[in-house]
């Protein structure tokens, strides 16, 4: 028991994950008891479809933020993939085409940025400061105003249930942590984990921190794309300017989950469920009766909170390790 | 035997860093089961040329050649293919990882669905540390959580377990108390026919292990001979381009016979400290002697506040009276208490910053007007300690990143005059300096004790110990276990009682 805690340990090596599970289940707890529907499927699956696109957004967030480097492009993939969608996935290409156009597009402007921030060294943060306004153009020139339409098959397959039990969103979710569980495991995972943590270190351990962000970029790049193509299937039409307000939610949801934004410490399981806490906490007011609101206020002091749990737990272990050593 | 090519030749390497020559047509042959020493001050290019070596920096000019074969490697992984490793002086270990992950980077063994096997990882890594005679360390612990010299060791058992052709050993003892070990270990490697390039800045090593020495200043060659024909006189003239004749000149105690306490520990208990006494005099150099990990660093971050402690008082003089200051690094200041942290590049400078304002900073109060820095007044106040500690001026508006490690250290001391200290707390102050620094190092800390301040001084160097303290304290598993002074303060006796033993029976022992 002692060794798979440790082993989990290992690969969330924060005390933030934990405090972010703790806080996601209190916060569902006090939803569950104050409104009846939270536990029955409709409810659950409800609460899902509102983290999905966060959830997968902020996951591939989080990739580069522990290789070290800064995103703020998601928003523009999410805008392009759903526009993309909004104007594809009916026609000729049918919805499968359309998610891989998306995909191959998310691809493509992680392979850009990644090129710009680790071939040609440029500051990530004004990379993709550039790159998300060119992507949010781009997604007005394909859709000018709000319109289009998703392709109703997966509309109504993607924000339902498995077998009438299960939420497909919840599904995703589970896909997401299982392919990080997996990548985290991986040579490239643990080059995530040592560039972010110290690039001259790394370097001289005889890994490419220049191939390790570039991946990093691209497999973001992916995840974003597929965050626009659940938001399609959510809204089922398409608008430019939805995704506006995700960026700084993607990051509360990395931080709250644990990962140092200066890179080097975190991982996917904390994010996932910082993304749950954030959309829990919505139902959860709405539920005890809150003013919408108040949601940003609490929004806000639940991520202190958890941030300031996360490295209180954080020294808590430095404090005990070192007692045993 | 000609009929064998040597297993590194290096011909004629020269490399530039924009108007910085680091290495000027530097030529040398290293033979397989041969040991060559590596020696030059800060900044001669000794890291240089382990960077190229390593595969990190591409010469501008020359050519290398491994076992006769030119060897141009595209990066470090080449490198360590073509069977060349180093253990580098910064450490190259990923603080994030694992020490079983940290050990087998960059391509830890792979299962057939291409993930990394924690378990047999750590098995392995196990293994592979007790063969290197390294027990201690948990192959599951985080490197972040290690002591310094344990990570120095797994820096080089890193560099050893792939068996290279060509090992490079970059400062390898600079955090190392058990330096045995490590000569254990080369002496393996060299029986299995390993060329190995040894770069240190401690003469002694050298002459222990080193048949051969090549010497670098400023770049260019200088010397390259066997060490048994060269006086150490010579070897520090030609590293230094002058002459120190003597390493340590005797000098008289500062210490008076009616001096008064200065600082004053009483049953100090922690995590990792145990009932630590002792009363530093005016006056006096106090030395701190320990194997690594004994709690002389715990000691010297609780005494500035920097480390919670249990129990136990800490006592300052001030003006003739004892006061205890709160436990902050800042009340320690404000008391007179400074400390000169062990690592430097992390927690001594400013990076970024100038070196003058490295210097001035803790009176910059002293140099504004309306909140305003006077450029003309910070470099006055700074002018009066440059000296002291042998900083030369035209260093000061240079960034101190491009500073050597002894210059950057005499900055740092000269930062701790500049807050009017009387108490100074040095923790290794003479690591990774060069010679001539050094000197420049010893002639500040007497000059600071004849003028009434008083110096705690650890070093991992003995011979500092014995020849600059009026006393030293011995440390052992967190608590002091000896304390010797005048005859009895010997090398030999330190590194005695630092071991372990009680301090009764090295005594005996030691007649």
């Amino acid at each position: 028991m002692s060794a798979a805690l440790r082993r989990l340990g290992r690969l969330h090596p924060t005390g933030g994950a934990v405090v972010a599970v703790v806080i996601f289940l209190a916060l569902y707890a006090i939803y569950a008891a104050s409104e009846a529907d939270a536990t029955s499927v409709f409810g659950l699956t409800n609460l899902f479809n509102n983290t999905v696109v966060l959830a997968i957004a902020s996951a591939g967030l989080t990739l580069v933020v522990l290789a070290g480097e800064f995103d703020l492009s998601p928003i523009g993939v999410i805008a392009i993939a759903n526009v993309v969608m909004a104007t594809t996935s009916v026609g000729t290409l049918g919805w499968f085409g359309a998610l891989i156009l998306v995909l191959v597009i998310g691809a493509a402007v992680g392979l850009l940025n990644g090129w710009l921030v680790a071939t040609l060294r440029l500051q990530s943060l004004a990379v993709t400061i550039g790159t998300m306004i060119a992507c949010e153009g781009a997604a007005l020139l394909l859709l000018p105003a709000p319109g289009g339409a998703v392709n109703q098959a997966i509309v109504d397959a993607l924000t339902g249930e498995v077998l009438e039990v299960v939420p497909v969103a919840l599904v995703i979710i589970a896909g997401v942590l299982l392919v990080w569980l997996v990548l985290a495991r991986t040579r490239l995972g643990i080059a995530l984990y040592a560039v972010g943590t110290d690039a001259m270190a790394a370097r001289l351990s005889g890994l490419s921190a220049e191939r390790t962000k570039l991946l990093a970029f691209v497999l973001a790049g992916v995840a974003y794309a597929f965050a626009g193509f659940m938001l399609s299937c959510q809204t089922g039409s398409g608008d430019p300017r939805a995704s506006d307000t995700l960026l700084l939610y993607m990051y509360a949801s990395v931080a709250i989950g644990g990962t140092s934004l200066i890179g080097g410490r975190g991982g996917v399981f904390g994010t996932l469920f910082g993304a749950g806490i954030l959309s829990v906490m919505q139902k959860m007011l709405f539920a005890l009766g809150a003013a919408s609101f108040y949601t940003s206020i609490f929004s806000g002091i639940i991520m202190l909170v958890a941030i300031f749990i996360g490295n209180a737990s954080e020294l808590l272990a430095r404090v005990r390790r070192q007692r045993v050593a | 035997m000609n009929s064998t090519p040597p297993v590194l030749e290096v011909r004629g390497i020269s490399k530039h860093y924009g108007a910085t020559v680091a290495l000027r047509d530097v030529s040398f042959v290293l033979n397989a089961g041969e040991v060559c020493g590596l020696l030059g001050e800060n900044g001669a290019g000794k890291s240089t040329l382990v960077k190229t070596l390593s595969g990190v920096e591409v010469p501008d000019t020359g050519a290398l050649f491994l076992a006769g074969s030119e060897y141009r490697p595209r990066d470090r992984n080449d490198a360590r293919r073509q069977g060349v490793a180093t253990a580098f002086q910064e450490l190259s270990l990923v603080s994030t990882l694992s020490v079983a992950v940290n050990l087998f980077l960059p391509d830890p063994a792979v299962n057939r669905a291409g993930l990394v096997a924690m378990r047999q990882l750590e098995r392995q890594a196990a293994r592979i540390l007790a063969a290197h005679g390294v027990s201690e360390i948990d192959p599951a612990a985080l490197v972040g959580d290690l002591a310094l010299g344990q990570r120095q060791r797994l820096e080089i058992v890193r560099a050893m377990f792939r068996r290279p052709r060509l090992l490079l050993l970059d400062e390898p003892t600079a955090a190392l108390s058990d330096r045995d070990w490590l000569f254990d270990l080369v002496g393996n490697r060299l029986a299995e026919g390993t060329a190995i390039l040894y770069i240190s800045h401690k003469l002694d090593e050298i002459r222990r292990l080193c048949r051969r020495s090549v010497i670098l200043r400023n770049g260019q060659k200088v010397l390259d001979r066997p060490v048994a024909e060269m006086s150490d006189d010579e070897i520090f003239r030609s590293m230094a381009g002058r002459s120190v004749v003597e390493r340590f000149v005797a000098a008289p105690s500062a210490l008076r016979a009616d001096a008064q306490p200065a600082l004053r520990a009483s049953h100090l208990s922690s995590d990792g400290l145990e009932d630590i006494s002792f009363t530093l005099m005016a006056g006096e150099i106090l030395g701190v002697a320990g194997l690594e990990g004994q709690g002389q660093a715990r000691l010297f971050r609780s005494l500035v506040g920097l480390y919670p402690l249990r129990s136990g008082r800490i006592e300052v003089a001030s003006d003739g009276r004892m006061v205890r200051p709160q436990r902050s690094p800042r009340a320690a200041r404000a008391a007179g208490v400074v400390l000169v942290p062990e690592e430097r590049k992390t927690e001594g400078i400013f990076k970024d910053l100038t070196t003058i304002a490295n210097v001035s900073l803790p009176a910059i109060d002293h140099a504004s007007k309306l909140h305003f820095l006077s450029r003309r007044r910070e470099r006055a106040l700074v002018g009066q300690v440059i000296g002291d500690v042998d900083l030369p001026e035209h260093f000061l508006p240079l960034s101190i990143a491009a500073l050597s490690g002894g210059n950057q250290q005499k900055a740092v001391l000269g930062r701790a005059l500049m807050a009017r200290a009387r108490c100074l707390l040095l923790f290794d102050p003479t690591r990774g300096v060069d010679v001539g620094a050094k000197q420049s190092i010893y002639r500040m800390m007497r000059a600071f004790v004849g003028g009434g301040g008083a110096i705690l001084f650890y070093s991992t160097e003995l011979d500092e110990l014995v020849h600059l303290c009026d006393r030293c304290l011995v440390l052992y598993g967190n608590r002091i276990v000896g304390e010797l002074q005048g005859p009895a303060l010997s090398q030999e006796l330190v590194l005695s009682v630092a071991a372990g033993h009680g301090l009764e029976r090295a005594a005996v022992s030691g007649r």
